[in-house]
């Protein structure tokens, strides 16, 4: 993304989101999503499976039973 | 040099055992506040009455003879994004001034009212929690409690500063992508990120729905145990609070070091960490009997799926305050939220679905260690106001630049307890170290970290103010 793009870019969705920006921090703006646009990018090489979607909750893992810690070594 | 004040444990029992009273304790809390505060700027508002009120209430229990509840007496304190009775909740900001006050208190707060402790105030944050350095412009910067002109660390800044100063030895704060762990590593105190779903986050207010979390700080490992065993509590009012039972941590931690097998990441952790950083790691590997190197997966994409998953729910939250108030936000970070909500949705839906992927492959490193550690920050604390920061030759942003290392691992939902240690090279400074387990094994860092502490290689130390 060049910063005419970005800039670009903020003007189009800024007026499509009726969110008024002024030509300076249309600037400012641009330049963060812009670096956005870069750290985003590492996303584009992951190959997602057409199965793999969203969870509307996330959960790191199912909670244990409940069991006094540490008794799975006993 | 000021002492480091007692623990809660040591508080409670002295509480407890009537050689103090809450009210004495109180006092001495308030009077710390009141003689160094000025300096720190961590406190934004104060619960006087209501803490005295509390703390009379406790003294009389003692008096009757009743059973005082574990921490009966202890005074806290809690960033300004939890909802506290009787106040507007700030989260930082100068638009949620105009909110109506809390109806009630956020249900961590009441955890800890119920365990006896004494609520003494709120603490100051980033504005919506969006940044790593609590530079707020409405409440003014707080400053480090070991070197006042450089940043406490954020978005929790003021719930580690105060703990750092000597105010309370206990306080809350959140953590999105490193908002506990962040400041603790710069201020010098325990911090403890818990498993995403292990405390409920009701009454307090969001930033990112999908990445929140909220735990404590304190001076010592004991009291950080204490406090978050105390807080423990399924909520079924909380959507996101997935633990159906309270697992008490403090029971385990004089198992030490028995059978935990602790690795260090390499990689991405070494890269992101400067020399003086590397060195904190390799005392606490040597000291927890660490020898292998470990490689995190995918922690860059990990990080990158956390940015642009915060930018675009940060952004979206606030947008209809972007679009009638822009000028009233923190000038720090209202382009950044301006440019999360106008983020493409492809860049936040890959975020989320990659989520799931990076967890199987994450808890499947725990099926060979049991504790994995890394640096905190990338660096000790830097000066209030600096914009970029060098890391083994390359330049970064300073202010996003300072959760690279904490970002990949609460994107997992990891519990993290963050060891304060003290390497040579900083001017005095602390670089925190995370000791990360598996989702719901917060006793297994703890133990670690009381390891740490008993070795005499990670504590809190005193500042003279």
């Amino acid at each position: 993304m060049t910063d005419e793009e970005a800039v670009r870019y903020v003007n189009i969705m800024s007026s499509v989101l009726s969110l008024p920006l002024t030509a300076a921090r249309t600037l400012r703006v641009a330049s963060h999503l812009a670096r956005n646009a870069q750290i985003a990018e590492v996303l584009d090489g992951v190959a997602f499976d057409a199965s793999e979607e969203l969870a509307a909750i996330y959960c790191p893992a199912p909670f244990p039973e409940v069991k006094p810690i540490g008794t799975e070594h006993a | 040099m000021h002492k480091p004040i007692l623990d809660a444990v040591q508080l409670a029992q002295l509480i407890a055992s009537g050689e103090c009273s809450a009210s004495e304790v109180l006092s001495a809390s308030l009077d710390r506040v009141a003689s160094t505060d000025c300096k720190v700027n961590a406190f934004t508002e104060l619960t006087i009455d209501r803490a005295r009120a509390k703390a009379d209430a406790i003294d009389a229990m003692r008096v009757r003879g009743e059973r005082l509840p574990p921490l009966a007496g202890v005074p806290f304190a809690v960033k300004n994004l939890f909802d506290i009775a009787g106040l507007a909740t700030r989260a930082g900001s100068k638009i949620n001034r105009n909110r109506p006050p809390a109806e009630q208190d956020a249900f961590l707060v009441g955890q800890l009212e119920t365990a006896g402790g004494v609520l003494l105030g709120a603490l100051n944050m980033d504005e919506y929690a969006y940044g790593f350095t609590t530079e707020n412009t409405h409440d003014g910067p707080c400053h480090n409690p070991h070197q006042l002109e450089h940043i406490a660390g954020g978005s929790s800044g003021g719930s580690a500063a105060a703990v750092a100063a000597g105010h309370v030895s206990l306080t809350l704060g959140s953590d999105t992508n490193g908002s506990i762990r962040v400041p603790a590593s710069l201020c010098g105190v325990w911090g403890l990120k818990p498993t995403f779903g292990r405390l409920s986050r009701r009454g307090t207010f969001p930033f990112v729905n999908s990445l929140d979390h909220v735990g404590p700080f304190a001076n010592t490992v004991a009291g950080l145990t204490l406090g978050y065993d105390a807080l423990q509590g399924p909520d079924p009012l909380d959507r996101a609070c997935h633990a159906t039972a309270i697992q008490p941590a403090l029971p385990e931690l004089h198992k030490g070091l028995d059978g935990l097998r602790v690795g260090v990441l390499g990689d991405y952790f070494n890269d992101h960490a400067s020399p003086a950083a590397q060195a904190v790691v390799k005392l606490a590997a040597e000291t927890l009997n660490a020898r292998d190197e470990v490689a995190w997966p995918d922690a860059a994409t990990g990080r990158a799926a956390a940015f642009v998953i915060t930018a675009s729910e940060g952004g979206s939250l606030h947008l209809d305050q972007l679009r009638a108030r822009a000028d009233d936000f923190e000038p720090l970070s209202v382009d950044r939220f301006i440019a999360g909500a106008l983020q493409p949705v492809a860049w936040y839906l890959r975020g989320q679905r990659f989520r799931h992927l990076y967890r199987d492959r994450v808890n499947a490193l725990f099926k060979d260690w049991d504790i994995l550690i890394s640096a905190a920050t990338p660096i000790s604390a830097p000066v209030i106001g600096t914009e970029w920061i060098e890391i083994n030759g390359r330049t970064h942003p300073c202010r996003p630049a300072m959760g690279l290392l904490t970002q990949p691992i609460s994107f997992a939902g990891c519990p993290v307890v963050v060891a304060p240690m003290w390497p040579a090279g900083t001017c005095g400074m602390p670089i925190g170290v995370q000791l990360i387990a598996a989702p719901w094994r917060e006793d297994l860092a703890l133990r670690a970290a009381s390891a740490l502490q008993a070795a005499g290689v990670a504590s809190v130390r005193g500042v003279e103010l």
